[in-house]
């Protein structure tokens, strides 16, 4: 990390892709009995000039078996269900707005 | 003696900040999947890998300051004492930063004699707090809807 000449060196140093990273990694194989696993996870990287923060979750693990592949994937069962719910009150908050403005007086 | 303080600390100041950004590169290592997926755990016929999501961050800053008097507090220091103005300068520098990572499990990878199964794992107290606030914002919404407007 560059500490000289400042904060606007910094950036200027960088582009905008340096300082937000989408990557997808997969991690070393790991061997359990014959089976072999292959993590894949995908990781948010932001770097602030003297700062960085990292989210990371997986996505997906490559099984090996028998000589077949296959991928099963990782959900993330609780951000959904807080995301769908989150959906609904928004949905819900339109359409309470869109009765009322259609009741309102002023529209006849 | 504070000059003699204030210069070492500006003379170690890069190799501090060196060793802070060098500490943030650790944080780096969250990004590996390494940092999601668990040992695997074997018992009996099953073996369980936990994959958690993670993440983590952190940051630092530093500052070196000094301060001269003013040409005006120059000239009436001189005048109270009426003798050639003593510079009197002050400076000082300070350094400091955090940190912080957290973690939550969102899948378990069961290896048994059937195959190799993912389960979900389901934060139920996450999911029921999301659905009391959207319960408690729709019911406020449907209130407003059907009470009486004042005019």
């Amino acid at each position: 990390m560059t500490t000289n000449g400042g904060k606007e060196n910094w950036v200027s140093g960088r582009r905008l892709k340096d300082l937000v990273q989408w990557q997808t990694v997969s991690g070393q194989p790991i061997v359990v009995h014959d089976v072999t696993l292959i993590p894949q996870s995908r990781a948010l990287i932001v770097r602030l000039p003297r700062s960085l923060w990292v989210w990371n979750r997986p996505t997906a693990v490559r099984v090996e078996q028998h000589g077949q592949v296959k991928r099963l994937p990782i959900s993330d069962l609780t951000r959904r269900s807080q995301l769908g719910l989150f959906a609904v009150g928004v949905a819900m908050g339109a359409i309470v707005g869109f009765v009322q403005f259609a009741r309102s007086p002023r529209n006849p | 003696m504070i000059e003699e303080a204030t210069n070492t600390y500006i003379t170690r100041a890069p190799e501090r900040e060196q060793q802070l950004a060098s500490m943030l590169g650790r944080i780096l290592s969250a990004a590996q999947p390494g940092a999601v997926y668990s040992e695997p755990v074997t018992k009996g016929a099953y073996t369980v890998i936990t994959a958690s999501e993670v993440s983590a961050g952190g940051g630092f800053g530093s500052g070196v300051g000094s301060t001269q008097p003013a040409p005006r507090q120059r000239e009436t220091a001189s005048d109270a004492s009426q003798s050639p103005a003593q510079p009197v300068n002050s400076s000082g520098g300070g350094m400091g930063g955090g940190g912080g990572s957290s973690g939550r499990p969102v899948a378990l990878i069961i290896i048994g004699t059937d195959g190799v199964r993912v389960r979900p794992v389901v934060d139920v107290t996450k999911v029921a707090l999301a659905g009391v606030t959207v319960l408690g914002t729709v019911a406020m919404l449907l209130w407003r809807m059907r009470a009486p407007k004042k005019s």
